[in-house]
């Protein structure tokens, strides 16, 4: 069970531990975003040192937009440092897709090489060859999206990953699971845990925005009807209340569902901002108290 | 290569009076940006907002061709010695070697060089080569995913690739569901099966220079 917060949009670390507070009885690991959609937030290293001091593990996500291979290695010695062991890399959204479109962006590399990158410095040297002052020592994963096509490709790409050293794998948020089943059965045999990604939805202008902006996002209509239905007739805060409790109605669905499909490890729910839904999905799917 | 606006070639020509117009039938020609017609209309442009027109030196293939260039320069010596400034309607490369040539006078860029492309109709321009230094369209069925991959991976599609289409916006076709269909077809898709390493970018970056050895001797 993993869950994912958001980091502050400023310099505010007490919105880190508040967060982490609200989710870390509920999460054996908690991931850390980087700059999603290339909108800065506070660093994910910063961030995940923040959850350490909390009491709880960390999963610092690395983007490979906005780093070179020269700052991909600086950070993981830095990260191993700080006492991160778990990382998660990603290729990176598109800055267009943000608030800082003008931005140069990096890709030197792409999270398929920044995996092996990882994995190499364990090996003891950088990647000019030179012996490393300490070693360091990572649990690391990548994602994957079931919905991005062509399906057969993202699947040969999702066993590149693994080749290249992820460990786990964190998917992009479900909701439709007829195409996710399809990739499961491709991925049969695939040596890396996976965890199934759960996006709780708070209502339908969230959905209808998410497929429009969030890269790989697929929420079926039958879903954004549910929601439109469920706030019908109601006003404030009445109706958020009621758009939001079927929004973790459909999540809490989900999470049953994904459970039921062979090769599921596990269950990754990102809070996108509302992270006190995380403790009530974990508990609804009967998840909780952890072990530990 | 697209016009500046008019607005930003006014400021650029801010206090200078006689201009002489560059172009040329090669690039500056064929994207629509230095041909005789270019020169015509900013020609009239300039006219309108009261500057003087001394000229066109125009280059029959393309001013990176020195040689060519300067004996097109000695031809218009009368023009080119009155000009105040000079306006360069082809790339950045035209310019240059202008500023070069001539150092005592300034030399402005009428144009912004966007990119390597190709022109499947005429006005319309698509990017193909980003100039990398290390071409790879032998392993990618001819289709290059550091130009036309809005990421410039090397191990895509990343997971915002849908229905053949990029996340960056609804117009962009993912290259890599193109590359995928392509080398399907010709049955190498175990090129993009593997594991693509790391690029060498330093081939990439400039200031880069070439001096052509014999290639077929050296092969000989």
């Amino acid at each position: 069970m993993t869950g994912e917060i958001t980091p502050p949009h400023g310099s505010d670390a007490n919105i880190v531990r508040e967060h982490t507070a609200i989710v870390a009885e509920y999460c054996d690991a908690i991931n850390i975003t980087d700059n999603v959609r290339g909108i800065p937030t506070m660093s994910s290293m910063v961030c995940a040192r923040l959850i350490l001091e909390a009491g709880s593990e960390p999963i610092m996500q690395m983007s490979a937009r906005d780093r070179n291979r020269i700052l991909f290695e600086s950070e993981l010695y830095g990260a191993h440092a700080l006492g991160v062991r778990n990382l998660m890399f990603i290729t990176g959204d598109h800055t267009l897709l943000g608030s800082h479109p003008e931005a140069k962006m990096v890709y030197d590399l792409d999270s398929v090489q920044a995996l092996q990158i990882a994995k190499h410095l364990m090996g003891g040297t950088d990647l000019a060859g030179d012996e490393l002052e300490g070693i360091p020592d990572f649990f690391i994963g990548a994602t994957f999206n079931p919905y991005a096509d062509p399906l057969e490709m993202q699947v040969w790409r999702t066993e590149k990953k693994q080749s290249a050293g992820a460990r786990f794998f964190q998917t992009q948020a479900l909701y439709g699971l007829d195409r996710f089943e399809e990739f499961m059965s491709e991925l049969e045999g695939l040596d890396a845990g996976i965890l199934a990604g759960i996006i709780p939805l708070k209502g339908p202008r969230m959905a209808t925005f998410m497929n429009k902006r969030i890269p790989g996002i697929k929420i079926p209509e039958s879903m954004i009807s549910r929601l439109e239905k469920a706030g019908r007739g109601l006003k404030g805060a009445e109706k958020r209340e009621a758009v939001r409790g079927e929004g973790l109605l459909i999540a809490s669905e989900t999470i049953d569902a994904v459970r039921k499909i062979r090769g599921v490890n596990g269950i990754h729910i990102m809070s996108v901002g509302w992270e006190s839904a995380i403790p009530e999905l974990v508990k609804g799917a009967g998840l909780h108290p952890r072990p530990r | 290569m697209e016009l500046k606006s008019p607005e930003k070639i006014l400021e650029m020509l801010e206090g200078k009076h006689r201009i002489v117009l560059f172009g040329d039938s090669g690039c500056a020609q064929m994207c629509d940006v230095g041909g005789i017609l270019q020169l015509e209309d900013m020609e009239d442009f300039l006219v309108e907002n009261g500057k003087e027109v001394l000229g066109y030196v125009f280059v029959e293939g393309g001013m990176c061709d020195v040689n060519a260039f300067q004996q097109e320069l000695d031809e218009n010596k009368e023009i080119v010695e009155q000009a105040d400034a000079f306006l360069v309607q082809a790339c950045g490369v035209a310019t240059q070697t202008l500023t070069q040539l001539h150092p005592e006078k300034e030399s402005f860029p009428a144009v912004d060089s966007n990119f390597l492309g190709n022109m499947p109709e005429r006005f319309k321009h698509y990017e193909q080569c980003a100039m990398c230094g290390d071409c790879i369209l032998d392993l990618t069925g001819g289709i290059c995913p550091i130009a036309r991959c809005s990421k410039g991976i090397l191990n895509g599609p990343c997971g915002g690739s849908m229905d053949g289409m990029c996340e960056r916006d609804e117009d962009t076709e993912c290259v890599w569901q193109l590359i995928y269909d392509r080398l399907k077809a010709l049955g190498k898709e175990e090129n993009i099966k593997k594991i693509w390493e790391l690029k060498n970018w330093s081939l990439a970056r400039g200031p880069r220079k070439l001096e052509h050895g014999a290639f077929f001797e050296e092969a000989a």
